[in-house]
């Protein structure tokens, strides 16, 4: 079908492409993100508008129920603000009188999701190392809930690995208990609380936060509430599963801290 | 053969964006290895004359576009659909005989 020249030609050819994929991989991957970006951004919020309208339609007939479960939540909610209102002000006055600083907020850059890659729990966002963006730095949303690192970046977009992803692993504690241990991600945006010493006790739905041992994250940044307690005996340590907070369709207003 | 490797370069590209930013808000996506540009390129070449290599030229792009939308090194998903490419011919030629698929 050939002839050898065409098919000697082909081979150079092939060699020669081969080359520049493997030194130029980077700056061609870049360069394909920069140009897809426009598109990539209308399909996210095509794809984002389109599922919260099934979304809502499937929701309807749970909508009375749902009603009733987060008016009571609410409630109890409204309770707690009141009782940590009083201890906000009790702490304000303590750490005046002990001359500590109070915590500086994060300096923030606004960023939002355009795409997902298709062999992780990894999400592209469409801004770079223009905007000052570095590898490790922090990406949440404005209710503080952790959504994971940066780390790729190029001139005007960045890989952030979700703390879904199998390769992700960071320290995290439980809120209002003395108990730290390791929390991993299982793929396909599960999460699970590893290490945690066998004497400590905690339950379900406790609240599972960032903490500052390793230095990864701030502390404070919300990960998900405990959904099951796994305890081997011969295992010296237990294992919890994780419901996170992160949530795909909420990825339009998201923000890498760049200081903590 | 060009113009047709010229169209599948557009469907390839079109198709892998669709796949990592507009399937991935629908759960039942997420939750399923889905993956549109391998039922493109394995639709491709079941339809397609075994003695054709069009399907062939589908694996490659396909598995381009997959690459570099990836964090896999450039080659890795190029070499999965070529290999899907390449077994459905062989199963094709070798064990199907089916009259009535009318050949591209």
């Amino acid at each position: 079908m050939f002839s050898k020249k065409t098919k000697f030609l082909s081979i150079i050819i092939g060699f020669f492409l081969i080359l520049i994929f493997i030194f130029f991989e980077k700056p061609l991957k870049s360069f394909f993100y920069s140009s897809s970006l426009p598109l990539q951004k209308a399909l996210w919020q095509a794809g984002d508008k389109v599922s919260g309208f099934f979304e809502g339609i499937s929701g309807i007939k749970n909508q009375s129920k749902e009603n009733n479960y987060l008016k009571s939540e609410v409630e109890g909610l409204l309770a707690q603000i009141a009782s940590l209102q009083e201890l906000k002000k009790e702490n304000e006055k303590l750490r005046e009188a002990l001359s500590i600083g109070l915590e500086k907020d994060f300096k923030l850059e606004m960023v939002s999701a355009v795409g997902k890659d298709v062999s992780g729990d990894v999400i592209l966002i469409n801004k770079g190392a223009k905007d000052g963006l570095k590898e490790g730095l922090p990406l949440i949303n404005s209710q503080k809930i952790i959504y994971g690192k940066i780390s790729e970046v190029s001139d005007k977009t960045s890989k952030v690995i979700l703390i879904s992803d199998p390769n992700s692993s960071f320290d995290g504690a439980i809120s209002g208990k003395d108990i730290t241990g390791l929390v991993k991600g299982k793929g396909n945006f599960n999460i699970y609380f590893d290490l945690i010493p066998k004497d400590k006790e905690f339950s379900k739905n406790d609240l599972v936060v960032t903490s500052k041992l390793s230095g990864t994250f701030p502390a404070g940044l919300l990960v998900g509430e405990i959904v099951d307690i796994v305890q081997d005996d011969v295992k010296p340590f237990k294992t919890a599963g994780i419901k996170p907070f992160l949530n795909i369709n909420d990825m339009e207003n998201l923000f890498v801290i760049k200081e903590w | 053969m060009v113009k047709r490797i010229f169209i599948l370069f557009i469907l390839f590209y079109f198709l892998t964006l669709l796949q990592t930013s507009f399937l991935v808000h629908f759960p039942f996506f997420l939750k399923l290895p889905f993956n549109i540009v391998l039922i493109a390129v394995i639709f491709i070449n079941l339809f397609e004359s075994s003695e054709k290599n069009l399907g062939f030229f589908s694996a490659i792009i396909g598995g381009f576009f997959l690459d570099f939308f990836s964090d896999n090194f450039i080659g890795f998903n190029i070499l999965i659909l070529v290999s899907f490419s390449i077994l459905i011919k062989f199963i094709i030629r070798r064990y199907v005989r089916i009259p009535v698929i009318k050949r591209i």
